[in-house]
């Protein structure tokens, strides 16, 4: 466990350390930022490195197996809406506790000023991943080209991007953007190929790939859908 | 001040947990039914994650979302704006260049393709991919363009290069989309591009501000199927001259 820490800590700092000196540089350059902002940051930098660090570890001890066990679990209950629907909750369980998902939608929340809420936005981006993480295990199921569900997924993402209200455009393929992250990225891929290998079939690697790609059109569309909803 | 937020986040954190959690007891209860010791891991994995979150998004909402956002609003005053898309260019590429998960990536395919296409080469492509479509997401913000004119063509792109990639290179460069989204990506580059919208005149924070991040999700799979084209090309080359040799033979 503890060299687990020592690579993932130095992983971290790896992908934080470029930022955070960039912004020391800036401070040096830019007028207007009081000094004591800039201790806040520091402050925060050492707890966003300590965070990140504790929270890779407790994915690699704990929810990376959870999401393997459920995986490899799940066809074995071979009643399909089951499956299906716990494939759903899994996808939106996963999805809405992703550190990336949770900053972004808090922060349309704040620009926003409330009209589009973070807890509806958090709830709605789950709900598309959720969506098209039964969308994918289907394909599986009936051996479809991923190629032609991933064009007409993004077929569908151009359509209705000239129905959706300008606010809601940029968050929504921001949405997309965030939601492949630490968590949910390995269960996603634990849950398609744990499904693959019980079908059988020849391309255990083809069918497993693709899956996220396919799943981070679910969140565009269901802003989407949201904006052209509510607004 | 720091107290409240502390308590904020962590029952922020509590909330977006707990379905999770939830989930799999359900699971194992149902279905699943580890032993005891494993389930006893998982729980573990669960309360590091817990204090993980707190702490970092603590940090996020303390120092790096309020830092990008003033600094967002400092260079929106700058005399020349044209400044950000280079400065775009080169935050993308260190973005994308510092990502672990930019590097797993360029690992992963260099094995999948035995070694053929090298590591070092995906991961200059994708970073330099992420710049240039973060100096256009700046380009965009200091003059005003909308979202859908850039993201409309990219994925337009994206599904005209698919056809001529091999299905398991589309597979992965669709993939390969959040791999560059890292945590440093979304708070800092996307607080920044807000606080620029913020402070330019004449840009809504929420038109304008957003979209970085879509950008950025979009540069690596052009970049990658760029490279599948390229190497798909030269495969085709290698391979009809295999053919012209046997025909030569015959």
């Amino acid at each position: 466990m503890f060299t687990d820490i020592k690579t993932i800590f130095w992983e971290v700092i790896r992908a934080t350390l470029p930022i955070i000196i960039t912004v020391f540089i800036l401070n040096l350059f830019m007028a207007g930022i009081p000094p004591g902002q800039l201790l806040q940051f520091s402050i925060g930098s050492v707890c966003v490195v300590v965070g990140m660090t504790l929270f890779l570890l407790g994915v690699k001890i704990g929810l990376l197996p959870m999401g393997e066990a459920i995986g490899s679990n799940l066809p074995g209950l071979r009643i399909l809406p089951y499956i299906f629907g716990i494939v759903f909750l899994i996808g939106f369980a996963v999805t809405i506790a992703e550190p990336d998902v949770v900053v972004l939608s808090s922060q349309v929340g704040t620009v926003s000023q409330g009209n589009i809420p973070s807890s509806v936005l958090l709830a709605v981006i789950g709900t598309g991943i959720g969506f098209f993480m039964c969308v994918a295990i289907l394909r599986i199921i009936l051996g479809f080209p991923l190629t032609y569900l991933m064009a007409g997924s993004y077929a569908l993402v151009l359509i209705l991007s000239f129905f959706v209200p300008p606010d809601f455009v940029a968050v929504a393929f921001d949405a997309g953007g965030v939601t492949t992250g630490p968590l949910t990225v390995p269960v996603i891929l634990s849950l398609g190929i744990g499904f693959s290998s019980v079908l059988a079939r020849k391309s255990v690697i083809s069918d497993g790939f693709g899956l996220i790609g396919l799943a981070s059109v679910g969140p565009i569309i269901g802003v989407m859908l949201m904006g052209i909803i509510t607004g | 001040m720091y107290l409240n937020l502390l308590i904020n986040t962590t029952l922020d954190v509590i909330k977006v947990l707990l379905p999770l959690v939830f989930l799999f007891l359900l699971a194992q209860w149902l279905f699943i039914k580890l032993p005891r010791d494993y389930v006893a891991n998982v729980l573990k994995g669960l309360a590091i994650s817990f204090v993980g979150i707190v702490i970092f998004l603590y940090g996020v909402n303390l120092g790096f979302l309020p830092m990008g956002k003033d600094l967002g609003e400092s260079l929106a005053t700058i005399e020349h704006r044209w400044l950000l898309i280079p400065f775009g260019f080169a935050m993308g590429f260190l973005a994308a260049f510092s990502e672990p998960a930019v590097r797993v990536l360029s690992n992963q395919v260099e094995e999948s393709s035995v070694g053929y296409i090298r590591e070092k080469l995906v991961l200059y492509t994708i970073s330099v991919g992420v710049a240039f479509f973060v100096a256009l997401g700046m380009t965009r913000i200091v003059y005003g363009i909308p979202l859908l004119y850039i993201i409309i063509p990219g994925y337009a792109l994206a599904l005209i290069l698919m056809w001529f990639c091999d299905s398991s290179f589309v597979a992965i460069a669709f993939d390969s989309g959040g791999v560059a989204t890292g945590p440093m990506a979304v708070t800092f580059l996307m607080a920044m591009a807000v606080g620029i919208a913020t402070g330019m005149e004449g840009r809504d924070p929420v038109i304008d501000g957003f979209g970085l991040v879509a950008l950025i999700a979009l540069a690596p799979i052009i970049s990658l199927m760029f490279i599948g084209l390229f190497y798909r090309s030269r495969d085709k080359v290698i391979s009809d001259e295999v053919k012209d040799n046997a025909a030569g033979d015959s």
